[in-house]
């Protein structure tokens, strides 16, 4: 290994342990405060339970929901030509910039009860779902917009000389290209989800064990002092988030096996 | 590789180069005239906190002192300043968040007596010379538990009795993370127990209060915002809360209730706010005539008599029997005792009995009514 090599490995190494690992080094610590029996009596409360369970609910349906609309809404982007395209490619990265408590407020006052098109969806799950949607949109248009681009479709023109019908391309030979960033998108989107916090805090009203969020339960655990119970839930998210993200990672390179 | 290498280094360079032409800047702010204090506050205190700081910028005394405002559930930011959060003044919701910061050294433990050493207010005094309205140490701000209703009172709401009737929303914080929540919860408690109800009924009564409840925002603020945005039909806040939501225009009105609580807002200088010659004549100003003079105007009760006597036009009185309560009325220990039989995150049955707590008694009966209702 040459000398410039080696720094450049410790520079990295050095800042992801500074940035990422000992963080993450200090939840584990603190979320075991209490003993492994602490750690199981802080996540298996019912309301821990409840908010986990919720959270990955909508976590798994926006983002789900978000992979087809993200898909299409890319395709839109890559593979049509229409007045406005610029500014609409534009404005899908905004969820990003826009505070989440900023996004939050303004659903709020959209789906809320004085909703100006009359639709109340606070306090339900359909509201959370639209609202998690709302802040994960880019994530998936965003990593299959440049698959799409410089996809060249011969193999695609190819299958239409000899006669496939454009739903056997698509599931044939365009879905399993794209299957790899497909999934990493939403598996961001999804990771993003379970720990989104501003965006969904108003909308789920926070009634616990009916509307209550993880993120929120967690920061209401934290505002009492209960910070090794916040850590062990905390813990909890982040242990099932990393094994459906496994998961997604097995399937993405599964796909792009296939595909070579 | 190495352009990436050299990358690194340029950055380094460029903040050692940065830091050092910082420097000279954030070590001349030190040495100057001006002095920063820091307020921790709970989220409903904002609006008096920072009407206070622009007054008290006009008097000599702070005409040099810029402030550092942090607001929010009075809970959270308790944990905050006990975990190291900057803090030379705090304004918290309730007496019971002193104790954490009181632990954690951030706090002495004298805190109450501030009220005498710095602000020059004895509560001690009794009969005629009576210097403060309740005779609380540390109080900076008193307040009740109202019912804020939409204008014109649709449900005509008038009473706790009314709160439990079918088809009531009620919108209430969160009483893991705000205080507000607590005194709201615990208001309630103490009416049905001045209303003659033994413990037992007055628990059932929290419970059917809770069934109707359809939000808990996070804070007292957060739980206005709520009810303005058009949720719910009855908000439990703070007298303060709801003037000034009125006085901003939104279509609501409050209703005070037969029986309610006082709500006291304790105020203290932390230890470094001891050693910071502007917090403690901020403090100063807060407990002065002039001081709650403003807090009066925009809704808090004043805690000096003086004060209290000369704005009690604008405020609801409370000359009848029981009309207002307070904590040691259920719990003789007070708040610090009253919180564990409340709120405590563990819930303990005395022997022979798995329906009505000894303590923990909300976080029971949220439970309870969050699976079953």
């Amino acid at each position: 290994m040459s000398p410039v090599k080696g720094v450049a490995r410790g520079a990295a190494v050095t800042f992801l342990s500074l940035v990422v690992l000992i963080p993450f080094a200090a939840l584990i610590t603190n979320a075991f405060n209490g003993g492994v029996s602490g750690f199981w009596s802080a996540v298996t409360a019912k309301e821990s339970l409840h908010a986990i369970g919720l959270t990955f609910f909508c976590a798994t349906l926006g983002s789900a929901l978000n992979s087809a609309a993200g898909l299409a809404t890319a395709w839109v982007l890559v593979r049509d030509r229409f007045w406005g395209q610029g500014l609409l490619n534009a404005l899908i990265d905004l969820p990003f910039a826009l505070p989440t408590v900023v996004a939050g407020v303004t659903l709020y006052a959209l789906y809320g009860p004085l909703s100006p098109i009359h639709l109340s969806l606070t306090g339900t799950w359909i509201g959370i779902t639209l609202a998690i949607m709302f802040v994960t949109l880019p994530f998936t248009v965003r990593a299959v917009q440049p698959v799409l681009e410089t996809m060249t479709f011969t193999a695609q023109a190819a299958a239409a000389t000899l006669g496939a019908s454009p739903i056997r391309i698509f599931k044939t030979i365009t879905l399993p290209a794209l299957a790899p960033s497909l999934l990493a998108g939403t598996g961001l989107a999804f990771a993003r989800a379970i720990g989104e916090y501003g965006s969904v805090v108003f909308i789920s009203n926070n009634l616990p064990y009916k509307t209550e969020l993880a993120s929120s339960y967690i920061f209401s655990l934290t505002s009492s002092s209960q910070n090794t119970a916040a850590s062990a839930v905390s813990l909890a998210l982040l242990v099932v988030a990393m094994a459906l993200l496994g998961l997604f990672s097995v399937l993405s390179y599964h796909f792009s096996r296939g595909n070579r | 590789m190495r352009s990436f290498s050299s990358l690194i280094r340029g950055s380094i360079a460029l903040g050692i180069a940065g830091a050092l032409v910082l420097s000279p800047a954030l070590l001349g702010e030190a040495g100057a005239t001006t002095s920063t204090v820091n307020v921790v506050g709970y989220s409903v205190a904002g609006l008096g906190i920072r009407a206070l700081e622009a007054a008290f910028q006009g008097t000599p005394a702070g005409a040099n002192v810029t402030f550092n405002n942090t607001f929010g559930a009075s809970d959270t930011m308790t944990t905050n300043v006990a975990n190291g959060q900057a803090a030379d003044f705090v304004n918290l919701s309730y007496s019971p968040n002193l104790t954490p910061l009181v632990g954690a050294g951030k706090v002495p433990a004298n805190w109450a007596t501030q009220e005498l050493t710095v602000g020059g207010v004895n509560v001690n005094l009794t009969g005629n010379k009576q210097q403060t309205v309740y005779n609380t140490p540390g109080i900076l701000t008193d307040s009740a538990v109202v019912f804020v209703v939409r204008q014109g009172n649709p449900l005509k709401i008038k009473n706790w009795a009314d709160l439990v009737k079918p088809g009531v929303q009620i919108v209430t914080p969160n009483p893991t993370s705000s205080g507000s929540a607590r005194w709201n919860l615990l208001a309630a408690y103490t009416a049905q127990i001045a209303l003659k109800k033994t413990s037992h009924q007055a628990i059932d009564y929290l419970k059917k209060l809770l069934s109707n409840v359809v939000a808990q925002p996070t804070s007292g603020s957060l739980s206005m915002s709520a009810f303005v945005a058009g949720t719910g039909n009855v908000l439990l806040a703070y007298e303060d809360d709801a003037k000034a939501a009125i006085a901003a225009g939104n279509n609501i009105q409050f209703i005070t209730p037969p029986q309610t609580m006082l709500i006291e807002n304790p105020a203290a200088l932390t230890t470094t706010g001891l050693t910071n010659p502007a917090a403690v004549a901020f403090y100063k100003y807060a407990f002065s005539k002039a001081g709650q003079v403003i807090l009066a105007g925009l809704g808090y009760r004043p805690v000096l008599k003086s004060i209290a006597t000369i704005t009690a036009s604008s405020f609801t009185n409370f000359t009848k029997k029981n009309s207002l309560l307070r904590v040691t009325d259920i719990n003789k220990n007070g708040w610090t005792s009253a919180n564990l039989q409340f709120f405590s995150p563990t819930v303990t049955f005395p022997a022979g009995n798995t329906t009505y707590p000894r303590f923990g008694i909300v976080t029971y009966l949220e439970q309870f009514v969050g699976s079953n209702g």
